[in-house]
């Protein structure tokens, strides 16, 4: 057994675990769950170290170049004349995948740090909370689109029900509309994978295989097969395989979410309790990215070369419109979720632009807004669960009440709006990079993207600045008199949480080396694939 | 000359003198109690490494260390210091002029609780601003740029309870991040032209920019082709930067506001080092302007200087009327990169800094006198407000003096700093227009009313602080005994009196009143040595009128033998209410902008998730109307068929009544109908 398959199934048999736990333990299973988090995060961290780069260790389309493999034969059945169904259990991790292993350890530990919060039925939850973790790792490590699959709305369960009973008020409403906005895209995903399926053979042993690597490669389209390179097979008068881009595409734009497909995410992020909104923001948004690059992008690259600037579009009207979204809204944790929407956008441009610049930037701009987004529901979670407020106009001068926590306000909220030493500054400013050299370089993107999306920069500044002056500085000032009493000063669970986060936001901005090294010899190897 | 330094000496230097403001910022929120020896220490000693660099480059061959920092396909982006003149004069400045204002400081901010959050401020600003100077590649720059527009808005928010304050902090980063956008987006032009932003390989001897052309609508470089058009863009975008962090002609609108913060940040922030680096910038990239650039940069700071001096006439904040001067000079230095004089831009930034700095430290001990007084009498007063100063020479006679020296090196009068670098810049304005004549007259015309209104402001804020009677016991109803005040401390005195010494001339030049004495001036011979007339002419014209200025003004507001009734005219109010760009901005910017965002989340709400709830909404009334075809169409014929079949039986069974004439009638009707039937057919 390999460590991807201990990474990934530690969680869930300990989540079996709690399952059979008697109820008077009931304290003990958030420090179990922080134990169990933490250990995959060494594990995570040990494998993030001993990652190897360079020509040798590429990955993407090379299955031979992707490391800690695991490769079991899970399901074969003989189904006649369509030969032999050949499902693995294959499991391996290359640059785009291992800093979002990564980064999910992370934000799983730091979730089950603020799971404190959950008051009920704790068996149940922790429960959720285990089975959604090995949903997720096991999203960024297998290579088998159908085990694939199977990850990926395994985490709708979980999160439907953490949302649906441990969530606010109309958290019925925001669950359904989560579960409901996803699997829509993800049914329709599953049609394209079984296109695929009949597509594709295993060169090795002539089957048709659900081997997602296998797809990358146009030569393993059988032909004639409804999604061969070659053929151009029509659906309808539609090309096949563009309807296949376009569908996978939709598929994780909601996950993402690209304008016009977000709308749950205010309405899951508002409702969901914080560490959900964590899990949610964290990583969630990031299957979506790593979908659009490993599946959409890497396996149809000819169609996403020449959809590439409605993708930049996409994009850019994300950035904007979800900064202008932000901007209107007076609830702190909505306002933090249209940011995500804007913060989002400059990954969608960055992968449109295909160049290793944008690329690049994309893949920071993930892992950053990762732990960004964290600190930033964590910090909306620290209000709410002192007061039950969110509301920004019921704040005032904060900063003479709780100075620590300001302080980390004001380091989540420039780091967040792209301040320079923090990571998001470096990610930001390679999307554009990447985008506006586009032109020059492989002439996907009109300059004018890059232009454009550089003034969500500037709206980034103004929402977060603003609420800062509205909510944190001035003369204190709360809706009630009782909240004084309240809104006391981080505890040490809880700067024990912020610190790590704003440490990483720093070193990442200073030191971007330490991902880009990790993933540059990944990203040269995707953008082979477009030319 | 070979210098008694190697470059690996001076390389470390480099790095003390830009470590040691970092490390401050560090252990000052560390060590609470020693941030102003930990801040004045580390600001020390970088002066010292200022001090040998410059002694070690100036005039030398430029030195250039760079590491390795980012790489990846296309480019890579170094880490590096560029040590050339321009590097260590600024280097110098900011260091000298830093470690004045943070002795300034101990006693400006003796009565702060939070004072090691301030000294700690003013280290990470230092850091960032020496970053700015010493950095050699653009995007370095950018990213010290941003840090110093981050300590000044937690220095302008310092007292983050005054709600003016935190306004004022937000406003300066936001306008200051329009500049950054421009900045941005500029980098990323010349990144995809030259795949390089290192200053010394885009803009040094044999520089990339001189070896791109512009042919045919196209602006060709080594590694790529853009239309023409980019060219200009670029060097807008970043000439954006620089009127966004200079305080110009749209984005100024901060730098007034910015006074909110403390009065030893304004000077040395929003007066002296942080303006001045746009200036810094458009002398760091200055090959990469095209005429229509400069012409535009020429006009813009002709506007801003005009504008500003004009609003500073009718202020009576004292605070108010340095800042509008700040922006008005520093129109003067864009205005000379403008007319490609980038040596009187220098040099003006370098006298401005000193002389600027002096005026609002000067101000500040004034402030601050007059702030005990309010605190000690509990009163309301506005303590920076003209109208509550008056007389103060006898009070405070030292401050009066150093204002004074300041104020006219500020006007440029002989034998100060100012005569030789402003006139310097109207020299060039003269000549430059002269060489294209017509409208561009309005220059050196504009120019000249500006260099007057400069004077008059400044000696109407000397005559009214410093001159007749001290109005405020008169305001507060006592003595003039009770509301005694002096000079404050040597902490104040001290560094003021440094700072007056570099008003003259006499440390620029050793003949005040010959330019090209300087030696400021003289490094740069980029610009071709001043001939004819005006270098004699102009001095001679401004200054005369200058006296007139300053005599009429001591009438007006010292001697009080006559007062101006311009109030109600349209340029008094005009002038007073800043040319209304606040109310402007308020109303057509921010207005529009938030009916925008509302529009958005307007259009979120209804229209997309309308869609998607419309969408779930018809799938409901779609099942809803499945629901009842099932219910009462298929279920219908089900169960109508069975409710058939149910009463055909029972009618049926009525058949079986057991009575024997029943039997027989149903036989009857039975026959009679076979009957009949076969008679029809």
């Amino acid at each position: 057994m390999g460590l991807l398959s201990i990474l990934i199934f530690l969680p869930l048999v300990f989540g079996m675990f709690i399952l059979l736990m008697p109820k008077a333990l009931n304290h003990y299973f958030k420090y179990l769950t922080v134990g169990v988090s933490l250990v995959q995060l060494l594990i995570a961290s040990w494998l993030y170290f001993n990652f190897k780069t360079g020509d040798g260790f590429t990955g993407v389309n090379q299955l031979a170049q992707y490391q800690w493999v695991e490769k079991l034969d899970w399901i074969r059945l003989d189904v006649g004349s369509f030969g032999t169904l050949q499902i693995d259990y294959l499991l391996g991790v290359d640059g785009f995948s291992i800093g979002l292993v990564w980064l999910s350890a992370l934000v799983m530990l730091i979730a089950s740090l603020s799971s404190w919060e959950i008051k009920s039925n704790l068996k149940g939850y922790f429960a959720l909370f285990l089975l959604l973790d090995t949903a997720i790792i096991g999203v960024f490590c297998s290579l088998d689109l159908f085990l694939f699959y199977i990850f990926y709305e395994l985490m709708l369960l979980p999160l439907y029900f953490l949302i649906g009973m441990w969530g606010g008020v109309r958290r019925e409403y925001a669950a359904i509309k989560f579960f409901l906005y996803t699997l829509f895209g993800s049914i329709f995903m599953l049609l394209v994978i079984a296109g695929l399926y009949l597509s594709v053979t295993d060169p090795e042993t002539g089957n048709h295989t659900f081997n997602l690597v296998h797809a990358m490669n146009p030569a393993n389209y059988s032909a004639g097969s409804i999604f061969s390179a070659l053929d151009n097979i029509q659906i309808l008068g539609f090309s096949a395989r563009a309807i296949g881009f376009i569908i996978v595409f939709i598929a994780f734009a909601i996950k993402v979410p690209v304008f016009p497909f977000h709308t749950w995410l205010p309405d899951a992020h508002v409702e969901a309790p914080t560490p959900i909104s964590i899990i949610l923001a964290g990583i969630l948004l990031k299957v979506g990215g790593y979908g659009i690059i490993r599946i959409a992008y890497g396996i149809f690259p000819d169609i996403a070369i020449s959809l590439s600037w409605w993708m930049g579009l996409l994009g850019v009207i994300s950035i904007i419109y979800g900064a202008m979204n932000a901007l209107a809204q007076t609830d702190l944790k909505r306002l933090i979720a249209y940011s995500s929407v804007s913060h989002m956008g400059f990954v969608l441009l960055g992968i449109a632009s295909l160049t290793s610049e944008g690329i690049n930037g994309a893949m920071m701009q993930m892992i950053s807004h990762g732990f960004l987004s964290v600190m930033l529901f964590f910090i909306v979670g620290v209000i709410y669960n002192r007061v039950h407020d969110r509301d920004i106009y019921n704040f005032r001068g904060l900063a003479n009440q709780m100075p620590v926590f300001t302080g980390f306000v004001m380091i989540a909220f420039f780091a967040s709006l792209g301040l320079p030493g923090f990571s998001a500054f470096i990610a930001e400013a390679f999307s554009l990079i990447g985008a506006f050299s586009s032109q020059s370089l492989n002439g996907l993107l009109p300059r004018w993207m890059a232009v454009v999306a550089a003034i969500g920069i500037l709206l980034g500044a103004g929402y977060f600045l603003w609420t800062l002056q509205r909510m944190f500085f001035g003369t204190l000032r709360l809706k009630k008199e009782e909240w004084k009493a309240q809104l006391v000063d981080l505890n040490f669970r809880e700067k024990l949480v912020l610190f790590p986060l704003a440490a990483l936001a720093l070193v990442l901005g200073i030191m971007p080396s330490l991902v880009f090294n990790v993933m540059s010899s990944s990203i040269n190897q995707f953008i082979l694939l477009f030319k | 000359m070979e210098s008694i330094f190697t470059p690996y000496m001076l390389f470390n230097f480099a790095l003390i003198a830009i470590t040691a403001p970092f490390l401050a910022f560090i252990f000052s929120l560390i060590f609470k109690r020693f941030a102003a020896v930990i801040g004045i220490a580390s600001i020390g000693l970088s002066f010292i490494s200022s001090l040998i660099l410059f002694i070690g480059v100036w005039k030398k061959p430029v030195l250039h260390f760079s590491f390795d920092w980012i790489q990846l396909a296309n480019f890579k982006i170094n880490l590096g210091f560029l040590l050339n003149d321009l590097t260590v004069i600024m280097l110098l400045l900011i260091s000298f002029i830093a470690l004045l204002v943070h002795i300034y400081s101990v006693e400006y901010m003796r009565k702060d609780d939070l004072k090691y959050r301030y000294f700690a401020y003013l280290s990470l600003f230092c850091f960032a601003m020496l970053g700015v100077v010493l950095a050699d590649n653009l995007f370095l720059v950018y990213i010290f740029w941003e840090l110093v527009g981050f300590a000044s808005y937690l220095l302008i928010g310092f007292w983050f309870k005054k709600e003016k304050a935190v306004l004022a902090n937000k406003k300066a980063f936001i306008m200051n991040r329009i500049g950054d956008v421009g900045f941005l987006i500029g980098l990323m032009i010349l990144l995809t032209q030259f795949h390089t932003l290192d200053i010394d390989v885009l803009f040094g001897q044999g520089n990339l920019i001189a070896s791109s052309f512009v042919k045919n609508d196209i602006w060709a470089t080594p590694f790529g082709l853009m239309p023409a058009y980019w060219l200009s863009i670029a060097g807008f975008c970043f000439f954006a930067g620089a009127i966004a962090k200079s305080a110009q002609f749209p984005l100024h609108t901060w730098l007034p506001d910015a006074m909110e913060g403390p009065t030893a940040v304004s000077s040395l922030i929003h007066a002296a080092t942080m303006v001045a680096a746009g200036v810094f910038l458009l002398l760091r990239i200055a090959p990469l302007f095209n005429q229509l650039v400069l012409t535009s940069m020429a006009a813009i700071g002709l506007f801003t200087a005009f504008m500003a001096a004009s609003i500073a006439v009718t202020q009576t904040d004292i605070k108010k009327v340095l800042a509008f001067s700040t922006i008005s000079q520093l129109g003067f230095m864009i205005l000379a990169v403008g007319v490609q004089d980038n040596a009187a831009a220098i040099f003006h930034l370098v006298t401005h800094a000193f002389f600027k700095c002096l005026l609002f430290l000067a101000a500040g001990m004034v402030i601050h006198q007059l702030h005990h007084l309010k605190e000690k009498y509990q009163e309301n007063f506005d303590d920076q407000s003209l109208e509550v100063m008056g007389g103060l020479r006898k009070l405070m006679p030292i401050t009066f003096i150093v204002f004074v020296a300041a104020s006219i090196a500020l006007a440029g009068l002989p034998f100060t700093s100012g005569y030789l670098s402003k006139d310097a810049i109207l020299v060039s304005v003269f000549e430059w227009a002269d060489e294209r004549g017509g409208i561009y007259w309005v220059f050196p015309l504009l120019v000249s009313i500006t260099s007057w209104l400069t004077t008059f402001y400044i000696f109407r804020v000397v005559f009214k602080a410093f001159f007749g009677e001290f109005r405020l016991p008169q305001i507060l109803g006592k003595t003039a005994e009770e509301l005694k005040i002096t000079d404050p401390n040597r902490w104040m005195t001290i560094p003021v009196i440094i700072l007056a010494l570099f008003c003259f001339a006499l440390f620029f030049a050793y003949n005040p009143f010959n330019l090209e004495s300087s030696w400021i001036y003289g490094s740069w011979n980029n610009h071709p040595h001043h001939t004819g007339m005006y270098p004699i002419l102009v001095p001679i014209y401004i200054n005369v009128l200058s006296f007139a200025l300053i005599f009429m003004a001591y009438q007006a507001y010292a001697k009080n033998t006559f007062a101006f009734n311009n109030q109600a005219s349209w340029y008094y109010k005009l002038s007073l209410n800043q040319w209304y760009f606040n109310s402007f901005y308020d109303v057509f910017l921010i207005k529009i902008l938030m009916l925008k965002t509302k529009a958005f989340y307007w259009f979120d709400q209804k229209i997309i998730d309308g869609f998607i709830h419309l969408l779930s909404n018809i799938i409901i009334i779609i099942s809803k109307i499945t629901s009842w075809f099932d219910h009462y169409i298929i279920d219908g014929l089900v169960n109508g068929s069975a409710w058939l079949v149910s009463r055909l039986g029972i009618w049926l069974r009525g058949m079986h009544s057991g009575k024997l004439q029943h039997y027989f009638i149903w036989m009857l009707l039975i026959f009679l109908s076979f009957f009949i039937y076969k008679l029809i057919i």
